[in-house]
């Protein structure tokens, strides 16, 4: 808790370091961090429910490009609204749809979901298909750190719902849901309404942050937006960094984008075979991800039978 | 009505690829119990062999689908090994996650060796066509569902026939009893895996000549496969047959018919999912 304040502090004063040169580089790759590490928050909040969703990449690019057609007509945080909203909506649609499903199915219908969106978005006439969508900047470009000040304020939007979350209720049924879900249901818990809220919340966080990146990014494409990578980097930094916990999605995320960003200038392509070697790694040798490591198992009983 | 057959035969020349691939997958899920995201990396690993075979001592992609069987074979026993039976007892989650993983490593590191160029193997024979009362084959995918056709009869044949199939079905009905009965079910495991990375590995030999090898083709296969699979019912070998038909067949009715069809065959397939799986659980609550 206090390590995730003091994070969040350095987030805000970080623009005033004295890094010289290195500054613009700095900035950039740090908004890109927190984007990323948002949408990584976002997914962990459907995650506590049990539900595996690789549809996160799809909410993000609902998100970015619903702030990227809005953008020029509205302003730039009404811009960003609608696309959470949008993100939002689908959401809810997918989940009516989908949240009975458990486990796998739940997993590969999102999967579907994503590929489906992104093939309309694709054939689609007004979003720019295949040659993409240009994104004006936020705020007109007027305000050189209007961009950072954007994605900090979308991170510690994250961090919050993800505190707030689990110092909530909620958290005991998203955690009585995902340990057992017929028991939860005997005990009363509404266990669809849980996922469906659960996955409202993180869905509108991730279309926020997609409208964010949409503005840093300044051009979408469907496969740049709605990518697999997306949806793959969305989940290994909670796992990583360790499950249903806020610390963890915040270090894991700001960890793993800087090596990523170290890599990508290393070797080009293929630099996301540092993702597919954590997640494994990550998955045999520390299934509680790094904040396990530091911290020593407080309730044994606490941890997860299998689902 | 020539369009239309022409189309139809097509479709069901395709259904025999799919059927090979999508019946790996259903005996690692049905067998092993493990939901492998990794399937079609198998299948581009099988084709950069038979890639590699060609380009470097020519040799003649037929024969490449016994080495890249074998090999394939070997790597995913090596799979199950490594990483398939630690996580056996684990939250589906993880196990869902970590093959995910593997998915991600093999393509990436594909990608890293061999860049992302697309990579055809083009035996003389590639090109050749058989023509029968107006309609046309191309020899190739005639041989790969012929191929395919043969290489499922062996399957049913050892599952339904042999002892070690029998074995196979025993563990896939039950975790528990074949072991008490004597089956060594670790090998079981291991043999089931093994078989079902093979069988994409030889459908990725064809790929090779049918398609290209690329780091990424192999994706789209697991995902054609999942949604086989998951419309035949998990783990059910029989189902995967008509499955693979019906996918196949509304893949190329899509493709002829539907103007633009060429980037919308991909939705066909997510849409059956999608709709298969929300109709099963709405059916069932």
């Amino acid at each position: 808790m206090r390590l995730v304040l003091v994070i969040l502090g350095l987030v805000l004063i970080f623009p005033a370091l004295p890094l010289g040169r290195w500054q613009a580089f700095t900035l950039d790759t740090a908004q890109f961090a927190f984007i990323a590490t948002a949408l990584a928050l976002s997914w962990d909040l459907l995650a506590r429910t049990g539900q595996l969703s690789l549809a996160q990449g799809a909410f993000f690019g609902l998100g970015a490009y619903a702030a990227g057609l809005s953008a020029g007509v509205l302003g730039t945080i009404p811009a960003l609204l609608v696309g959470a909203g949008v993100a939002a909506a689908s959401s809810l649609l997918l989940g009516a749809a989908t949240l009975r499903l458990q486990g796998i199915y739940f997993a590969i219908a999102t999967l579907a979901f994503s590929e489906v969106v992104r093939t309309l978005v694709l054939k689609a006439g007004f979003t720019g298909g295949a040659t993409g969508l240009p994104v004006a900047p936020a705020f007109g470009g007027g305000w050189a750190l209007g961009g950072y000040y954007l994605a900090a304020a979308v991170l510690i939007l994250s961090v919050l719902t993800s505190l707030w979350v689990g110092h909530s209720r909620l958290s005991y049924a998203q955690a009585a849901t995902r340990q057992g879900e017929a028991t939860a249901r005997v005990l009363g818990v509404p266990v669809v309404r849980v996922k469906l809220v659960s996955f409202l919340l993180s869905s509108a966080l991730a279309g926020l942050a997609g409208g964010v990146y949409a503005m840093k990014a300044l051009f979408l494409s469907p496969y740049d937006a709605f990518g697999l990578g997306r949806a793959v980097e969305a989940l290994v930094i909670p796992i990583f960094g360790g499950l249903y916990t806020t610390l963890g999605p915040l270090l894991g995320g700001l960890l793993l984008v800087a090596l990523e960003t170290w890599l990508r200038l290393e070797i080009q392509d293929g630099y996301l075979v540092i993702y597919g070697l954590i997640l494994i790694l990550a998955i045999l040798f520390m299934p509680r991800g790094l904040v396990g490591l530091f911290r020593p198992r407080a309730k044994p009983a606490q941890e997860e039978p299998r689902a | 009505m020539e369009l239309l057959l022409q189309t139809l035969l097509n479709g069901m020349l395709s259904a025999g690829v799919y059927a090979l691939v999508a019946s790996g997958l259903a005996l690692a899920v049905g067998v092993v119990g493990i939901v492998n995201f990794a399937h079609g990396e198998f299948l581009m690993i099988g084709a950069f062999i038979s890639y590699l075979l060609f380009a470097s001592r020519g040799i003649d992609p037929l024969v490449s689908l016994g080495v890249a069987a074998v090999a394939v074979f070997l790597i995913g026993a090596i799979t199950y090994y490594g990483l398939i039976r630690p996580v056996l007892s684990a939250p589906e989650l993880n196990q869902m996650l970590l093959t995910f993983g593997l998915s991600v490593l093999l393509q990436n590191l594909a990608l890293l060796l061999f860049g992302a160029d697309t990579r055809v193997v083009s035996p003389p024979y590639q090109g050749s066509t058989l023509s029968l009362g107006g309609l046309s084959f191309g020899g190739v995918p005639l041989a790969a569902f012929v191929l395919s056709v043969l290489i499922l009869l062996g399957l049913y044949w050892f599952l339904g026939r042999t002892r070690l199939g029998l074995a196979v079905r025993a563990v896939a009905q039950n975790r528990l009893a074949p072991g008490l009965l004597g089956i060594e079910t670790q090998r079981v495991y291991l043999l089931a895996f093994g078989l079902s990375a093979a069988l994409a590995g030889v459908a990725g030999v064809m790929l090779s000549v049918m398609l290209y090898a690329s780091p990424t083709v192999g994706f789209a296969f697991t995902l054609k496969a999942f949604a086989i699979v998951v419309m035949a019912g998990l783990g059910n070998l029989r189902g995967v047959l008509w499955a693979a038909l019906i996918l196949a067949l509304a893949e190329a009715l899509v493709s002829t018919y539907v103007p633009g069809g060429g980037g919308w065959v991909e939705a066909v397939f997510f849409l059956v999912i999608f709709g298969t799986l929300t109709w099963r659980s709405w059916r069932r609550a």
